[in-house]
């Protein structure tokens, strides 16, 4: 039996189906229900004509369905396009065409639903959780009639070499950036997680990570996996909520980014919680501000910390900083995890000395097939078989890594990466609008907020709030830019490139 | 007397409610829906359900809060009873102020 994480969950259902999977805000699933859930899912999907390879999408929050929608995919052959459920119908839409999923599960309470459904396309549209009306056709589907359904087993189960999973990332609506992931390259990667956290089935997590984006998807393969268990908060709107579940929960783990924890410092005193089970906490998703890590490391004298850094294209996780060295490799985000190489290249390819900057190159199972029909942009990043990440860093004496920037002009706002160019091209939409450049500026809670700076046509009055609405019906809300500013002209090159850093 | 003394009262605690209402219901609009259609915000809308607020969104109605009406919102307060939506903003207001 080859090792993927299908085959590693069936383990974890044979070995403790009555331990708990996952808890959500509705249910607490034990791993045997899970796997009847996944079943039916499968069920569904087989008997609806999914081929092997055949592409499903799902916008779904996180949940006991999320797991089992997800494995019932892969579990019928199917290859799991999991959306972010913060996109707006004409993203959703978008998504679905490109990668040309045949089945989209979505909440039908979900606020985007409803012109999703009046969109419409060449799939079937799946109401996750939707009431039962007893009304279905092609293109809407009652959860109901899949709950009601016999669990089935699995008709081919996917191979390594098998594509698992395409994440759309930081592209524009025009170019769609689809990272596909092969269940090699999740499973190896999966493994290599395990390893370093050491984490075992007696560990259960407190998340509040989307499942949708890499960070996430590590969190819910890795606990499936070793038949762990997930406690799920989806929000963090009330810090004092989530840390008092972590500590009725007793969870041994804790996962967040850099804001995740900006923000819980800053409205939460943690020393008013019993959180003596809490084995270790990760963070990747940007750097953390070394003054962040000594309050957590303070507060948290008894949990390990690990700093982690990662990419989608890496199926998530590159390199973790050992807990142990967190004093000694102040702001470093460590060594290569087990079974990737790493080394920093300069502009001529070749290794750089300690000291000196370059870019982040990396090598291993994990890394992905490419770009979902994109030859030209994965060229851009794979080549002879190692992953130009893009990322500046250097390393020290020892082999540690510090990064020293991006290469790109990519913002990175909470645990979101995102394209400036698609925030540019919704607020060129706007008539009045002569010009925009669109940039990350510093923040302390979420490290960028979203910056733009906008050049209206002669006369036009047009205020910010103009803007920030017609962005707001454009775009997720996390892409709205929070400042405006209007100035005369953007600043720009001979050739008539703007001048970002002139902006920063 | 007793009984005009009640009704200026009760106009006066009115008043007040529909002007800390009104000051709430603005400054979600101006901000976070970016506009002045007063029909775009039902009082009794969670921001958490209708995608108004995300966390870091909550934190800048809590700053605005602390400011506008000189309370202070402790961490144990920071519940949805408390600040989901404007209704219950302009509840938990009244209930700081007693």
């Amino acid at each position: 039996m080859q090792a993927t994480l299908v085959n590693r969950f069936r383990e974890s259902v044979a070995k403790h189906p009555d331990s708990l999977a996952v808890a959500d805000s509705r249910q607490r699933v034990s791993y045997q229900v899970l796997s009847d859930l996944v079943g039916k899912v499968s069920h569904y999907l087989m008997s609806s004509g999914l081929q092997k390879g055949d592409r499903v999408a799902m916008v779904v929050a996180n949940s006991a369905e999320y797991a089992g929608i997800f494995y019932g995919i892969w579990s019928a052959g199917g290859v799991t396009v999991a959306l972010n459920t913060q996109a707006k119908a004409k993203d959703i839409i978008n998504w679905v065409t490109h990668s040309d999923a045949k089945w989209l599960f979505m909440d039908r309470r979900h606020p985007e639903y409803k012109g999703v459904y009046e969109a419409g396309g060449e799939f079937t549209l799946i109401d996750v959780g939707g009431d039962d009306t007893g009304e279905s056709d092609n293109i809407n589907v009652d959860w109901q009639r899949i709950v009601d359904l016999e669990p089935a087993n699995p008709r081919m189960l996917p191979g390594r070499s098998d594509l698992a999973s395409i994440i759309y990332t930081s592209g524009t609506t025009g170019n769609p950036k689809g990272v596909t992931l092969s269940h090699g390259n999740l499973c190896a990667n999966i493994e290599s997680i395990l390893a370093y956290l050491e984490l075992r089935a007696e560990d259960s997590i407190l998340n509040v990570l989307p499942f949708y984006y890499s960070y996430g998807n590590s969190i819910l393969h890795t606990h499936l996996a070793i038949g762990g268990s997930m406690i799920l908060q989806n929000s963090l709107l009330y810090p004092h909520r989530v840390m008092e579940k972590m500590s009725e929960e007793a969870v041994s783990g804790f996962s967040g980014v850099p804001s995740t924890f900006a923000l819980l410092l800053s409205r939460v005193n943690i020393g008013d919680y019993d959180l003596s089970k809490l084995r270790y906490i990760t963070q990747a998703g940007g750097p953390l501000a070394p003054a962040l890590a000594d309050r957590l490391s303070t507060a948290l004298p008894h949990t390990e910390l690990f700093i982690m850094y990662g990419q989608t294209e890496a199926s998530a996780r590159l390199t973790y900083l050992p807990p142990g060295m967190l004093e000694k490799k102040r702001g470093s985000i460590g060594i290569a995890i087990p079974n990737t190489t790493i080394e920093v290249r300069n502009k001529t390819d070749e290794v750089t000395a300690p000291g000196e900057t370059g870019e982040i190159c990396a090598s291993g199972e994990n890394i992905m097939q490419g770009y979902w029909k994109d030859q030209e942009r994965t060229d851009q990043v794979l080549k002879d078989g190692w992953l130009y990440t893009g990322d500046l860093a250097h390393t020290d004496a020892d082999g540690y890594l510090y990064i020293d920037g991006r290469s790109s002009d990519m913002i990175k706002s909470g645990a979101n990466r995102i394209s400036p160019k698609e925030i540019e091209e919704v607020i060129q939409e706007l008539e009045d609008v002569h010009e925009v450049a669109v940039i990350g500026s510093p923040d302390e809670m979420l490290g960028e907020i979203i910056k733009a700076f906008v050049v209206l046509k002669q006369g036009s009055e047009l205020k910010k709030r103009n803007i920030q609405r017609h962005c707001k019906n454009n775009l997720a809300i996390y892409k709205i830019p929070k400042s405006i500013a209007f100035i005369e002209e953007l600043p720009k090159t001979a050739s008539g490139k703007i001048k970002r850093f002139l902006l920063k | 007397m007793a009984s005009i003394s009640l009704t200026i009262k009760l106009s006066e605690h009115l008043e007040n409610f529909m002007s800390t209402e009104a000051t709430i219901r603005n400054y979600i609009l101006e901000n976070y829906l970016f506009t002045e259609d007063q029909s775009a915000l039902d009082s009794a809308d969670s921001f958490l359900d209708k995608g108004i607020l995300d966390s870091t969104g909550i934190l800048e109605v809590i700053y605005f809060l602390e400011d506008e009406f000189g309370i202070k919102v402790e961490d144990t307060e920071m519940v949805p009873e408390n600040l989901d939506s404007v209704n219950n903003i302009v509840a938990f207001i009244g209930r700081k102020r007693q």
